[in-house]
């Protein structure tokens, strides 16, 4: 495989981790607390589009193929992810009158019940979204990229997302208030933003971006009940090294560790990739360590950035 | 007063909706991992579980006219993650009961005393001492994950004259303790039997990926060493991860035509579909945990046909084991797996050996358990027929038990002579192409 056939792969895996990792920066800018049931929010995002798809069908046409019908199920997925986390910000985290430890441990508990339901629900063996799968893309294979068009679609739907919510966040009212909470909820209060009004919807839109993950996560691989969890860690890496709490720095988080991810191959021989570096040169590393090396790429950006790619400076 | 005792009441009720939740869900997960994992947990040994039966036998003074039931003891998984395993175990030991105590031993039942391992070591070990020590036991069945069996034996049997025959590991570190015996055959036969196979084939070049644990190593070095062509490529993966694109393109850039892969139903149905989706052809080979139906339901139609899959299995084209499952079905409604096929030779063995020695003594036992069911005698391939020969004043040498999971013929190691089953993927299902002796 090729350098770029390594980047395309990078790219869709990217897209995933963004998609996780910014609802998760979100919320812990505005809730102020590490969400460790975002990855089941995921998850129940990819099974709700499960159960819509198996409902609903195909729909007759189908775009980068995908079926009508599975677009529709995306936007159940989102909605229910919303709705879901909606509702257990109202039922528990905002009655719970705890600290943010006490949130983040309430939330591995939430992350529990989730997964508990979907598996009472859905078993615990893995399953897949009913859609045909598809070969490569012919005209990309002699340049060594080997993605098919659901991998286009995935890049594309992500895309569309992350520009709308840099949309929102930029030229909006909402996105105003948003921005303003996040810098300083007590200011924003006195300001005359309903700041509570503020805070759901940022679990609308963090826990629905999370669910589109959810969604194309399952497209991408499989569901199973402990998909979402199973990427948590990866995710909370981007978040942590684009500077927590930064929507902007998630995304460069989540594509940088995506990246890295679906890269490490390339480190055993990165003699023949790089110019200057003599052919046989390479750091003998398995792909197996692929989530460790993200993890030291990570450890070494904080090390030269303590708060993160897009964190403020310490003062 | 009222709103504080409501506010209490709901913290209270939701505390306990959260523990029942939990509570299922760790039920769930367990139960989970045993079944689908199951055959790759049992492979890799690296669950334990064992139930241990004993009935305490106040009847092994030796040599009196005794007419009490002779009683040994089995450790099983009877709960934890290999319970699923306990359950198959349970049903095979039941019927093979039913069929020695319809004869008797000398005019005398069999019981069985089963205590429960939990699938762990400690449970384990706590069984078989309570069997050993308490109940006197000379026989012990036990147990299902490779790492319990060895626990037990190294902990309550070794230094002691009583016979441990396990039901269901299958870790390959067992054949290095000839005294603790085992009935289903070690990973090392599908290690050798896939070498063979690729071999014949005509490859020379291959390909693997194994799943980054004990299983996954100790099967992957056991064909690495049996190989005699060249490995082109040979790397773990760990479980659960959502991509193994890098995986798949490293074996296809290895240049081997045969990819072999030692890995679980899930890791498996991904790397397919990523094969798939990434245009690559090969020949695929896997050991016995890559086969499932829920592979098959995740992968799209014809991306494995021709693959080849080597699985322990009873000889199911035997008549023995054909009565066996037709009696199985009749007491239980369903097909018997192999994993209750191991279970109810070990009894049978058991009674065997007890009816072939002079006294009801482990040191007695240790000398007949391997010769009745070893190659030398005449075959019976049922126990009222087995048992018919020693009564007839037939020695242990006399008579060979076939079991309904295969010859048994344990060597010195202590393991049986393994039976597997070669299934080729043709039009998206598994077809049995022949079976393996060895």
């Amino acid at each position: 495989m090729t350098v770029l056939g390594y980047l395309a792969n990078g790219l869709v895996f990217s897209s995933i981790i963004v998609l996780g990792s910014i609802g998760l920066s979100l919320v812990y800018s505005i809730a102020d607390f590490a969400n460790f049931a975002h990855g089941d929010t995921m998850t129940i995002g990819a099974y709700s589009a499960l159960v819509t798809f198996g409902a609903v069908g195909g729909l007759g046409g189908a775009v980068l193929g995908l079926p009508y019908g599975f677009f529709l199920a995306l936007v159940v997925g989102i909605a229910v992810a919303a709705v879901v986390a909606v509702g257990t910000e109202k039922l528990i985290y905002e009655p719970l009158d705890i600290d943010s430890i006490g949130l983040l441990i309430t939330s591995i508990g939430i992350a529990f019940i989730y997964r508990a339901v979907i598996q009472i629900r859905f078993g615990a063996d893995f399953t897949r979204f009913d859609v045909e799968p598809l070969r490569p893309i012919e005209w990309l294979v002699p340049y060594g990229i080997r993605v098919t068009l659901h991998d286009v679609a995935i890049v594309a739907s992500a895309a569309v997302l992350v520009i709308g919510l840099h949309v929102l966040l930029q030229y909006t009212d909402l996105g105003r208030k948003m921005r303003a909470m996040a810098d300083n909820p007590d200011l924003a209060r006195v300001s005359g933003i309903r700041t509570k009004r503020i805070k759901l919807w940022t679990w609308v839109i963090g826990a629905g971006l999370a669910g589109a993950g959810g969604v194309f996560l399952g497209l991408f691989n499989q569901l199973s009940p402990r998909m979402g969890f199973n990427l948590l860690l990866v995710i909370f890496a981007a978040v942590i090294l684009g500077g927590i709490g930064s929507v902007y720095g998630a995304m460069a988080g989540g594509f940088l560790i995506g990246m890295i991810n679906q890269l490490t191959p390339l480190l055993s021989r990165l003699g023949e990739v790089l110019p200057l570096v003599p052919d046989g040169f390479g750091i003998p590393i398995g792909i197996e360590y692929a989530n460790a090396i993200a993890f030291v790429i990570m450890v070494a950006v904080l090390l030269v950035r303590p708060n993160g790619i897009a964190g403020e400076a310490a003062t | 007063m009222d709103v504080a005792d409501r506010r209490t009441l709901l913290k209270l009720t939701g505390g306990a909706g959260v523990l029942a939740l939990s509570g299922c869900l760790s039920t769930t997960d367990d139960g989970d991992g045993s079944g689908d994992g199951g055959n790759g947990d049992d492979g890799s040994g690296d669950g334990s579980g064992d139930d241990g039966s004993g009935d305490g036998s106040s009847d092994d003074d030796n040599g009196d006219d005794s007419t009490d039931a002779y009683e040994i003891g089995m450790v099983d998984s009877l709960t934890g993650s290999l319970s699923a395993f306990g359950e198959r175990n349970q049903r095979g030991v039941e019927l093979a009961l039913q069929r020695v105590n319809e004869v008797g031993i000398d005019g005398r039942d069999l019981e069985l005393i089963v205590e429960d391992s939990e699938s762990e070591n400690q449970g384990g070990i706590a069984a078989a001492q309570k069997l050993v020590n308490q109940d006197g036991v000379p026989f012990l069945i036990g147990a299902v994950g490779s790492g319990v069996s060895l626990a037990i034996y190294e902990s309550v049997v070794q230094d002691t004259d009583v016979v441990q025959l396990s039901q269901n590991s299958t870790g390959l570190n067992l054949t290095d303790f000839p005294g603790l015996l085992r009935m289903s055959p070690s990973g090392r036969t599908q290690s050798l039997a896939l070498a063979n196979l690729i071999d014949d084939d005509g490859y020379d070049e291959v390909a693997i990926t194994y799943v980054n644990n004990d299983y996954g190593q100790s099967l992957t070095d056991a064909f690495v060493e049996a190989w005699d062509g060249e490995v082109a490529y040979n790397n773990p993966h760990d479980q659960e991860q959502q991509s193994y694109s890098g995986v798949i393109s490293e074996m296809n850039g290895s240049g081997a035509d045969a990819w072999l892969f030692v890995t679980y139903q899930a890791e498996f149905a991904t790397m397919v579909n990523e094969v798939f989706s990434a245009g690559y052809e090969a020949q695929f080979y896997g050991a016995d945990s890559v086969s499932g139906d829920n592979v098959l339901e995740n992968t799209p139609e014809g991306s494995m046909d021709g693959m080849k899959i080597v699985v322990p299995s009873a000889p199911v084209e035997e008549e023995n084991y054909q009565t066996f499952a037709s009696e199985f079905e009749a007491e239980y409604g369903q097909q018997p797996t192999s994993w209750s096929a191991y279970a109810y030779d070990c009894v049978m063995n058991a009674a065997l050996s007890i009816q072939a020695a002079d006294e009801f003594t482990g040191a007695a036992l240790q000398d007949t358990v391997r010769r009745v069911s070893g190659p030398e005698g005449e075959e019976a391939t049922t126990f009222e027929a087995a048992s018919q020969i020693l009564s007839d004043g037939g020695g242990p040498d006399d008579v060979d038990y076939q079991g309904v999971s295969g010859p048994i013929d344990f060597d010195e190691n202590g393991d049986p002579v393994g039976f597997l089953q070669i299934l080729e993927v043709q039009d998206h299902d598994y077809e049995g192409i022949g079976f393996i002796e060895g």
